[in-house]
């Protein structure tokens, strides 16, 4: 099975912010809080294109994202925060009170091999 | 950019310097772009705090963190140059591993370089009131957040009394849920105590947390059809009208009711609800 391991760094955007405030339930904010972007070398190696479903999976948790080829470092994705990421967080804070939800790696899976 | 006495040229007499593990929009109004390599944030504030105090870092210890020295001596020189520098930071410091700890080298840079010239440093915060919320226990307390008043007075521990520890430890056999969706934002062993228990959600949105809670009171939304106070990011107080009307009750409305409702009950505890711990 082609999978990949990356570091998965959910983050806050702009729109994302604006939706927030339209609703969840609209289909933008799902789009844009299920769109994962990552270097189009991982792309490659990982035998996707522009639209294709992944799985991501932590030792937590998984969730369903689409890909989509972006400027960012080869070996991170980013993705903004919303429902899907809360299933790959731990609940542990290290006594913080801060869930790790940054910088953590992941294992990303085309969800054509798992069909 | 506001012009000022001491910066008559407004934007071209500051300068701005972002530290990021990707280029982002904000790359483009920034003078300066440090990439620096990820979970390297405390190496990176460390070595700027022994550099500063003019300590011995090698080229490897500098280059572990993905900049090269020059690069940080430009940045200390432009540092120190300056007649108030301040520090935005976020989530990329407190939510990555480190944690804590980030944002503390971070706050001790920050007191450090008064030995040269002004300088603070700021959390930059997410949605709507954060701030406020933070502002307002702050003064109530004596803490920002992760506070329990269960003997009767505020303890502060996060960790122990933050929201998501609460949680996820399974502590709580009610929840009560004011302007936030943790249903969407939290982590999943939270979400789920959250749908165990019964949970009360005050939101002019049906939210994720409104459907997996019992009771959903849709409340006017605060600063647009409700009055209030809003904190800007730098903790000034905006007193916001109500610009729109609202069939719905402020949440500060909804809470009184309850509050009223809840003092018609009888008292289910002793008048020094501290006697109830020391017994324990």
């Amino acid at each position: 099975m082609p999978s990949i391991r990356l570091l998965l760094n959910p983050m806050r955007t702009a729109k994302q912010g604006v939706n927030v405030n339209i609703g969840k339930d609209s289909d933008e904010y799902k789009e844009i809080t299920t769109t994962l972007t990552i270097h189009q070398e991982d792309m490659s190696s990982l035998g996707v294109e522009d639209g294709d479903s992944v799985l991501v999976r932590t030792e937590f948790g998984e969730a369903k994202f689409v890909c989509k080829t972006a400027k960012v470092p080869q070996g991170l994705a980013f993705v903004p925060y919303g429902p899907p990421t809360c299933e790959l967080m731990d609940g542990g804070t290290d006594g913080t009170g801060m869930p790790t939800s940054k910088g953590w790696e992941v294992e990303i899976i085309p969800i054509s091999e798992l069909s | 950019m506001q012009k000022s006495k001491f910066l008559p040229r407004g934007r071209k007499d500051r300068t701005v310097v972002l530290v990021d593990i990707r280029e982002t929009k904000s790359a483009k109004a920034a003078d300066l772009f440090l990439q620096v390599r990820p979970g390297k944030d405390f190496e990176m504030l460390t070595i700027l705090r022994a550099m500063i105090k003019g300590e011995h870092v090698t080229d490897d210890q500098v280059a572990e963190t993905g900049l090269t020295t020059d690069v940080l001596q430009d940045l200390i020189e432009r540092m120190k140059k300056a007649k108030f520098g301040v520090m935005f930071f976020g989530m990329g410091l407190s939510m990555t591993r480190g944690k804590h700890m980030n944002a503390a080298a971070l706050l001790t840079l920050a007191a450090e370089m008064n030995a040269f010239t002004k300088f603070v440093a700021m959390p930059m915060r997410g949605h709507g009131n954060v701030t406020g919320a933070d502002v307002i226990m702050r003064w109530q307390t004596g803490y920002p957040f992760g506070i329990s008043f269960n003997r009767g007075y505020p303890r502060y521990n996060p960790g122990e009394f933050s929201t998501v520890d609460i949680l996820v430890r399974g502590d709580t056999d009610c929840a009560f849920i004011i302007g936030a969706d943790p249903g969407a934002t939290m982590p999943r062993p939270a979400i789920e105590h959250l749908a165990k228990v019964p949970t009360i959600v005050l939101d002019p949105h049906v939210t994720h947390t409104s459907r997996l809670s019992r009771v959903h009171i849709t409340t006017a939304p605060a600063g647009i059809a409700a009055p209030g106070t809003g904190y800007r990011m730098d903790e000034v107080p905006m007193p916001l009208r109500p610009a729109l009307n609202s069939p719905y009750p402020s949440d500060e409305e909804v809470i009184r009711r309850i509050k009223e409702a809840i003092a018609e009950k009888p008292d289910w505890m002793t008048d020094q609800p501290q006697m109830i711990f020391s017994q324990v």
